[in-house]
């Protein structure tokens, strides 16, 4: 861990920044090799572009739609409805699981073990046990 | 608002940014209507508008990684957890243990190994992470100038206030990279804009208008006579919870302190600009620098596992100190309503998260647990109550401290 100097501005204005300490997580290895750690990032972040690609041009097509024509003004400006928005969701959902699903499956295919059989339907033993979901943990 | 590509288009020029220094403004008539005229108004980037309370994010790119990133979190907590657990459950059996007994993370580690399914899940995960930050940083920091400079116009703005304190001693505990937020709370000048949205997609869309604040801020108890002139929150980070006690106690005075002094900044533009009256300043929980008696309640959210248990005590006494007798101290956190979990894979997840998602502190937070939390109130003079009124969906209570009159 080393400690970094807080941040000045180009333009010199105050940023009322501290010293900080660096944290290692770009260090880490989790894969075996810090190359496959790193691939594994380039994944998720080519998926978050793909994904923000996918959804522009569905927002195009729906001001296509909606005006006939579009400017790119339209489209930075655009909110889905709220039925848009439902139909993009789902349809990232099922890009992801596409994408990455797999990941998840494998290991629920190859094993015919069943977590419930342990630890009980998601949010029953565990709330017991005081376990917070894993949802909380930022 | 000012129309972002006034401001960062290619042809963007002084003359084009004074023209339209009084162009359209945002369509949130509530905050149009309480935000007096001020250089701020001039300064306020909102390039896409609003949306509720909520400041758009500045391109529509950025809004689709940042949706693709609310899934795929919702992917690895869901789907990759499930089958961590269930790989988890399997070495366990393999070994003649079971999943839920309560072993030393070392042990864990050893048993565990190199499993890839299990490696993958955290790796997925803070993969995730980092390209949630890495997206909002080089945003916010690209056209730096702009967001400096808009905050700098918020600074001295209404309603509320800010104090910033530079020259502040910073413990070293506070000025670590949270959550592997670059800089972490301390040492980035957009600490605040990109915890916000950070942790907007953390939320899965479920606090874009602070509803899950707004409910802790109406789950904090009063104290027994109801007189609530003055509420501080601790740790307040973006302020989300100060704005919304500020907005359920109206006729009080209501604090957000953070050791953070662009936290603070965020946390007080973002009031001003939804018209908010609230009053935030850098200062730390341990020496709030307050009057003694002075605060009716004491809050705090998932503030106390980012800091030491030792700090943690401070905090308690300090919060027993500013608090008027018959007030009412509540703190919102993972162990303060029940036990920190023990079973294999929680102790598993707590682990990493702690070591690689740089919590530094939430292991000790966890052996401290609800009971030692509770003895450390009583220890600072509270009138504990383990039951008190609950703060999350699911759970049956959460602690609350009386100063006894």
């Amino acid at each position: 861990m080393t400690k970094e100097y807080g941040y000045t501005s180009k333009s010199g204005r105050k940023t009322y920044t501290h010293d900080f300490f660096k944290s290692d997580t770009d260090q880490a290895v989790f894969l075996g090799n810090p190359l496959m750690d790193d691939m594994m990032t380039t994944l998720v972040a080519l998926g978050a572009e793909v994904w923000a690609s996918r959804r522009r041009v569905r927002i195009i097509e729906l001001l296509m739609e909606k005006k006939g024509a579009v400017t790119k003004d339209m489209v930075e400006a655009y909110v889905p409805t709220d039925e848009e928005e439902a139909e993009l969701r789902a349809e990232r959902d099922a890009f992801i699981k596409i994408a990455y699903g797999h990941m998840a499956r494998e290991m629920e295919d190859r094993t015919a073990l069943n977590s419930d059989a342990f630890e009980g339907p998601r949010g029953s033993r565990s709330a017991a046990r005081g376990d917070e979901p894993a949802s909380s943990d930022m | 608002m000012i129309d972002r590509r006034t401001l960062f288009g290619a042809t963007a020029a002084t003359t084009s940014f004074l023209g339209s220094l009084f162009g359209s403004r945002k369509s949130n008539a509530a905050a149009s209507a309480a935000k007096p005229a001020s250089s701020f108004a001039e300064a306020d980037l909102q390039p896409r508008g609003q949306i509720g309370r909520l400041e758009r994010l500045p391109t529509q790119h950025l809004e689709g990684q940042h949706d693709f990133i609310t899934g795929f979190r919702v992917f690895a907590n869901r789907d990759m957890t499930r089958a961590a657990r269930l790989r988890i459950s399997e070495i366990m059996l393999e070994k003649g243990k079971t999943p839920i007994d309560n072993l030393p993370i070392e042990e864990i580690l050893e048993d565990i190994g190199d499993d890839p399914v299990i490696a993958n899940s955290a790796r997925l995960w803070l993969s995730a992470q980092q390209v949630n930050w890495r997206t909002l940083y080089e945003e916010f920091h690209g056209k730096e100038d702009a967001y400096l400079a808009e905050m700098e116009a918020a600074d001295n703005a209404g309603p509320g206030t800010l104090e910033l304190n530079p020259d502040m001693d910073i413990p070293d505990y506070t000025a670590h990279e949270i959550h592997i937020q670059p800089g972490g709370y301390v040492g980035d000048p957009f600490a605040g804009h990109i915890y916000h949205y950070g942790t907007n997609n953390f939320y899965t869309g479920r606090n874009d208008q602070d509803e899950m604040h707004i409910s802790y801020a109406n789950a904090v108890p009063l104290p027994e006579d109801g007189t609530v002139r003055r509420v501080l929150d601790q740790g307040c980070s973006t302020g989300q919870l100060t704005c919304a006690l500020a907005e359920r106690f109206p006729d009080a005075d209501v604090w957000g302190i953070d050791v953070g002094g662009p936290m603070v900044r965020y946390a007080h533009m973002r009031a001003v600009d939804i018209g908010i009256e609230a009053h935030f300043a850098q200062r730390l929980a341990e020496d709030s620098k307050f009057p003694d008696n002075h605060f009716d309640i004491v809050t705090n959210n998932i503030m106390f596992h980012e800091v030491s248990v030792e700090a943690a005590k401070d905090i308690i006494q300090e919060s027993f100190r500013v608090l008027r007798p018959g007030g009412v101290f509540y703190p919102m956190d993972f162990y303060t309503g029940n036990h920190a979990p023990t079973a294999v894979y929680s102790k598993y997840r707590q682990w990493w998260d702690s070591r690689w998602n740089c919590e530094p502190w939430r292991l000790d937070y966890a052996k401290w647990d609800f009971d030692g939390f509770n003895q450390a109130m009583r220890d600072a003079g509270f009138d504990v109550n383990p039951e008190g009124p609950p703060s999350r969906r699911g759970s049956r209570h959460n602690t609350m401290g009386t100063k006894p009159a």
